[in-house]
């Protein structure tokens, strides 16, 4: 059968790893190199990440000259300059806006302006990528110009797809879904959203501002969405009113990692939280549970690995309740210290509140650690030998915590069974539904 | 009589480690020694070997009318003995004068007080024999860490045998009685209140350049002296950090030329120079001062809200104090040391989270990047040494 071309929209990929984001990317393209062709842009690529059978293409090292050059050579092609206004407009469009469908005159307004400006701005057939709009991609990925470079990376991006040939469009997250709402439409070509991470996921499940707009624009406009768990589809049809019939969700893989033990410095047990301090991840829930753990099983330590807003709260409020000598914040911590926890962690606890994946419960149930997980973690549906409980229910993830801690024999057990889950898990076997998926859904 | 009691307090703690989470249960070294010893000699080079030269300068030019007190704290002392006995030799060549008052306090420079009297006895005799040790002299009067007290104090540093105690002139126990007189504690012990607007036109806005007095010359604050004998004052208490003079003030605004002229400037007008002990004993206790709440030279808020004000404050020290009798029954000097300098103040203060100029001034004083980072390291020390403990 013949390889299918591949054009993926990546935003995060290693050496930039903010969260899991990157990290999935990577695992993934690896994985489907070896099936499809595959072409890959990002915003920032390192050549220590390039990979076999895979043309991965970082805008901070284009070649202007030569794009330049691919562009001319194909100037029939290029009709216009379509800049979706979604990103720019979004923020006073509401959110079933889209400038090719019937809209308000008041909406029309709008978008003509937008789009006047856009087409006077960067008309083409001389392609408007100057060496300025690279740079934009040189910094920090996020910050309070996410907007901009978000717009420069569609731009871009659309001139150098048009020098490609591909298949289809797959794009990871809502950073590149501009991008790949203006690349389906100059190139027609199907439009696959990968969904890691959402934002009613980050901001809370009540979430309905710009960011959340242009999600529900991209998915409502797209050939088929790919969740990374049942949980996170449901999301998108309950929140996001998003038609069941075009989300099919594949789960994450995990990298094999070389796993080891550490004997702890420390006689008391350790209990272990990874991720960012952020509302979604709950570690304001972790320190409810530790508490809780704390007045039935003293002799137990529980660390809080990595930082964000949250951690000067929680800090004073671990102190509030005289637990400050059992809780150890570490701050941020690079892998080889995240994995010197899980060699010597007892218990992994991933309280979120809403986590579509959560691929470090996997990483911690490599190590053989067994994993205490919320309900609203999609890790948990490949994962069911792991206990589960609702992030809000603090008395049961201390019960689950409390039993691993005292019960040798449901923690080997349990840390058994997970190993055994493990077995179905890998990028391999998710790149093979996603390749399946084309070819059903899309008729590739 | 007019006189003025200049005292000084000379301190450095032994700051501690960034001591993270990996290092629990593989690093019992707590201390920061290479920062320590660092900031040791550098407040040994510009402070206390410059000041003590002018002083001991000073002591022989007015003959013996010259007078000062020092409380050395027994950290400083331990530290000097392995660093610099320099130093120490200078002190003694001070108190060897006869012109200077060495004042009791806690080895350790510590809250004690506030949660074991047993152990705050036993940091009090330690800091006795150390001056014993080091200077050769038996301290009569006592000041506690950053000036605490409170009743409770006066009666049971009376019972010990002192002679006299030393605090803070603040209005909120004063009233609208001035701090220029001796006090007496509600156990009668003789009580020396700081007057500190006076010391603070000296130890905080010398250097000042947008104070509207600056410069400040020693005629225009023996002038401001007089004013306040004018209105009845008996002795004016002036106390204050040592390291003022080249430290906090450095040497280039002028604070050596101030303090070299100030006796001077007084004794010409008749202002004689007392010692704590000399001045209880000059002047009659005017009235009784009455201490509920502690108060302290700390802070605007003058009591314990320096070093004991927020939950991470409150926790540390809580977690601290109840390993006391673990440590007791484990009879290991080694541990008891370990323990005992984890109680230096200096460790909650900069766990502080006040603002504004507090904030300003706790953040002077601390190593650390935030009084949260100061919290975790210390919690991460108090979980191996407690691991320690139950070895």
């Amino acid at each position: 059968m013949k390889k299918i071309n591949v054009l993926m929209l990546g935003w995060e990929f290693p050496p930039v790893v903010n969260g899991g984001l990157g990290i999935a990317c990577l695992g993934l393209a690896k994985a489907l190199s070896a099936i499809v062709n595959l072409s890959i842009i990002v915003p920032q690529a390192s050549t220590e990440y390039l990979i076999e059978q895979m043309e991965l293409i970082g805008l901070n090292q284009i070649d202007l000259q030569k794009l330049k050059t691919d562009l001319a050579a194909r100037e029939v092609s290029v009709q216009t300059n379509f800049s979706d206004e979604s990103i720019e407009s979004i923020s006073f469009i509401p959110v079933d806006f889209y400038p090719y469908e019937n809209v308000s005159s008041e909406q029309q307004a709008v978008i003509n302006k937008s789009i006047k400006r856009t087409v006077t701005e960067n008309y083409i057939p001389k392609p408007s990528v100057t060496a300025e709009d690279l740079a934009t991609f040189s910094g920090d990925l996020y910050g309070d110009d996410i907007w901009t470079k978000i717009q420069q990376y569609a731009n871009v991006a659309s001139k150098v797809a048009s020098t490609k040939q591909f298949d289809l469009i797959h794009a990871h997250d809502w950073m590149t879904f501009a991008a790949g709402l203006q690349i389906k439409h100059e190139s027609g070509k199907p439009l696959v959203l990968h969904i890691h991470s959402l934002e009613t996921d980050r901001a809370g499940i009540g979430s309905r501002g710009g960011v959340f707009q242009l999600e529900q624009h991209a998915m409502n406009h797209a050939d088929l969405i790919i969740p990374v768990s049942n949980y996170t589809a449901s999301v998108i049809q309950h929140h996001y009113g998003i038609n069941a019939s075009k989300v099919a969700p594949v789960h994450n893989g995990v990298e094999k990692v070389e796993t080891f033990k550490t004997e702890k410095p420390f006689p008391e047990k350790l209990v272990l939280f990874l991720g960012r301090l952020t509302g979604q991840k709950g570690p304001s829930y972790f320190l409810e549970i530790a508490h809780k753990v704390l007045q039935n099983y003293p002799n137990v330590r529980f660390v809080v690995a990595g930082t964000g807003d949250k951690l000067k709260g929680l800090i004073e409020t671990s102190a509030y309740k005289q637990i400050g000598s059992r809780i150890h914040f570490t701050g941020f911590l690079d892998r080889e210290k995240v994995y010197e926890l899980l060699s010597m962690a007892d218990v992994y606890c991933m309280p979120s509140v809403s986590e579509p994946f959560g691929i470090s419960a996997l990483e911690a149930a490599q190590f053989g650690v067994p994993c205490v997980i919320s309900n609203q973690s999609g890790v948990a549906e490949v994962l069911p030998s792991a206990l589960t409980a609702d992030f809000w229910d603090i008395s049961l993830m201390a019960r689950n915590i409390f039993s691993l801690l005292k019960d040798e024999k449901l923690t080997n057990e349990v840390v058994t069974n997970t190993l055994k889950d493990l077995d179905n898990i890998s990028w391999e076997h998710a790149a093979e539904q996603i390749v399946t998926l084309y070819q059903s859904r899309l008729g590739l | 009589m007019a006189s003025v009691c200049l005292y000084f307090q000379v301190h450095q703690p032994f700051r501690l480690k960034e001591y993270s989470f990996f290092h629990i249960g593989r690093d019992y070294a707590y201390d920061n020694d290479t920062v320590n010893l660092q900031i040791l000699n550098r407040v040994a080079d510009k402070c206390y070997i410059p000041a003590n030269n002018l002083l001991l300068n000073l002591i022989a030019k007015h003959k013996g009318a010259f007078k000062i007190a020092f409380s050395l704290s027994g950290v400083l002392l331990e530290q000097l003995q392995k660093a610099r006995p320099d130093v120490i030799n200078s002190f003694k060549a001070l108190v060897d004068t006869g012109c200077v008052e060495i004042l009791a306090e806690t080895y350790y420079h510590t809250l004690a007080f506030h949660y074991s009297s047993e152990e705050f006895d036993r940091q009090v005799k330690l800091h006795a024999d150390i001056v014993k040790a080091t200077l050769g002299v038996k301290p009569t009067v006592f000041r506690n860490t950053e000036l605490v007290y409170n009743n409770y104090l006066g009666t049971h540093i009376k019972n010990l045998g002192y002679k006299a105690i030393l605090s803070e002139g603040t209005e909120r126990v004063l009233g609208d009685r001035s701090a220029n007189h001796v006090y007496k504690a509600t156990s009668g012990l003789p009580l020396l209140l700081r007057n500190y607007k006076l010391t603070d036109d000296v130890a905080f806005r010398f250097q000042d350049k947008n104070w509207s007095e600056y410069p400040l010359t020693a005629t225009k604050y023996c002038n401001w002296l007089q004013t306040e004998f004018s209105k009845g004052a008996e002795t004016i208490n002036l106390f204050m950090d040592f390291e003022t003079f080249g430290e906090h003030q450095w040497a280039d605004s002028g604070i050596f030329g101030f303090i070299e002229a100030l006796p001077t400037e007084l004794l010409a007008q008749n202002i004689q120079f007392l010692t704590p002990s000399e001045t209880v004993k000059a002047y009659k206790a005017k009235d009784e001062v009455i201490v509920n709440d502690s108060i302290s030279w700390a802070d605007l808020e003058r009591d314990l809200s320096a070093w004991r004000n927020n939950s991470m404050q409150y926790e540390s020290l809580e977690k601290l104090y109840a390993f006391e009798q673990q440590v007791v029954a484990k009879n290991n000097p080694d541990l008891f040391h370990t323990w005992a300098k984890l109680q230096t103040s200096d460790h909650f203060y900069y766990m502080s989270t006040k603002h504004a100029g507090d904030g300003a001034v706790h953040s002077y004083f601390s190593p650390y990047k935030s009084p949260y980072d100061a919290y975790l390291y210390y919690m991460n020390i108090l979980s191996d040494f407690e691991i320690r403990l139950n070895r």
